[in-house]
């Protein structure tokens, strides 16, 4: 399973990966925000996309768009502090697959993410 | 003058309780130690209490600034216990860990303040002793103490309507 994991945060992104790895998942592509992570999505192939929102020089939901654009069925979790209905809703709108809010327990992020990468192996 | 300085004081009030529960939901569930408030405090100046700053900027029917304010070895406690990385110096790493925490802390606020529609910034980091940040004009922040397992830190927040 090849993953693309896209955060501007580095600190999130190794507790992702690390969620990720023991789960079995070593695949992993590192994007820091949805400019990188769109060319990187263009270049190669993956299974699922994991993105924050908010980040700088395109946002998760732009990313989220575009690669709709491109792929309806790749599954797309959004990783964010967008708890709020009315973002979820959008995200919802937009095409996200499953959503996550941070702050989160260790077992949430084991658990979210083992439901899709399971499903998806 | 007066109301419009008491009308902003209240938007910042709106903000508090949100503020606590946020940070000890934060602090709890990605650190694995639960903060406890210690003081509640308005600001005379626009100087947080530490010498390390991450300050989120929030938009939308409340514009105003969050700010985690904490000392360096608090900060190398916060990298220890996201990532069990242990350093003595304040390095990227640690300034990244901290920025994810108040982005979560303010995002965990302005959730359940859905009314103000608010947006939040990317988080900048500042440093050093007696540095400032900048929040809306006649809006005095608020510092809210708290004491942990890692040491003591502040949250402080200024908020006015548009």
């Amino acid at each position: 399973m090849k993953v693309l994991l896209v955060d501007d945060s580095g600190t999130m992104r190794t507790i992702q990966k690390r969620c990720l790895s023991k789960l079995g998942i070593e695949d992993v592509t590192e994007a820091e925000d949805g400019v990188q992570a769109l060319e990187l999505y263009n270049a190669g192939t993956f299974d699922i996309v994991l993105s924050d929102w908010n980040m700088p020089n395109m946002d998760g939901l732009q990313l989220l768009k575009e690669i709709r654009l491109l792929n309806k069925e790749i599954p797309i979790i959004m990783i964010t502090t967008e708890a709020e209905r009315a973002r979820v809703v959008i995200a919802i709108q937009a095409g996200v697959s499953d959503y996550l809010v941070k702050p989160f327990t260790p077992d949430s992020l084991k658990s979210k993410l083992e439901r899709w990468v399971t499903t998806n192996a | 003058m007066t109301s419009t300085i008491a009308g902003k004081s209240e938007l910042t009030a709106e903000f508090v309780n949100p503020i606590i529960s946020s940070t000890i939901s934060v602090f709890d569930m990605m650190l694995g130690c639960t903060p406890k408030r210690t003081g509640l405090s308005l600001k005379s100046d626009h100087i947080p209490q530490h010498e390390l700053s991450a300050v989120i900027g929030i938009s939308g029917k409340a514009a105003g600034t969050l700010v985690l304010s904490l000392s360096k070895s608090v900060g190398i406690g916060i990298l220890d216990r996201l990532l069990g990385i242990t350093t003595d110096e304040l390095n990227d790493e640690v300034c990244d860990a901290v920025c994810e925490l108040a982005n979560m802390i303010a995002g965990s606020a302005k959730a359940q303040l859905e009314h103000l529609e608010a947006s939040i910034s990317i988080p900048n980091i500042i440093t050093g002793v007696g540095h400032a940040v900048h929040y809306p004009s006649n809006v005095s922040p608020i510092c809210i103490a708290f004491d942990s397992e890692i040491g003591t830190f502040t949250i402080e927040a200024g908020f006015s309507d548009r």
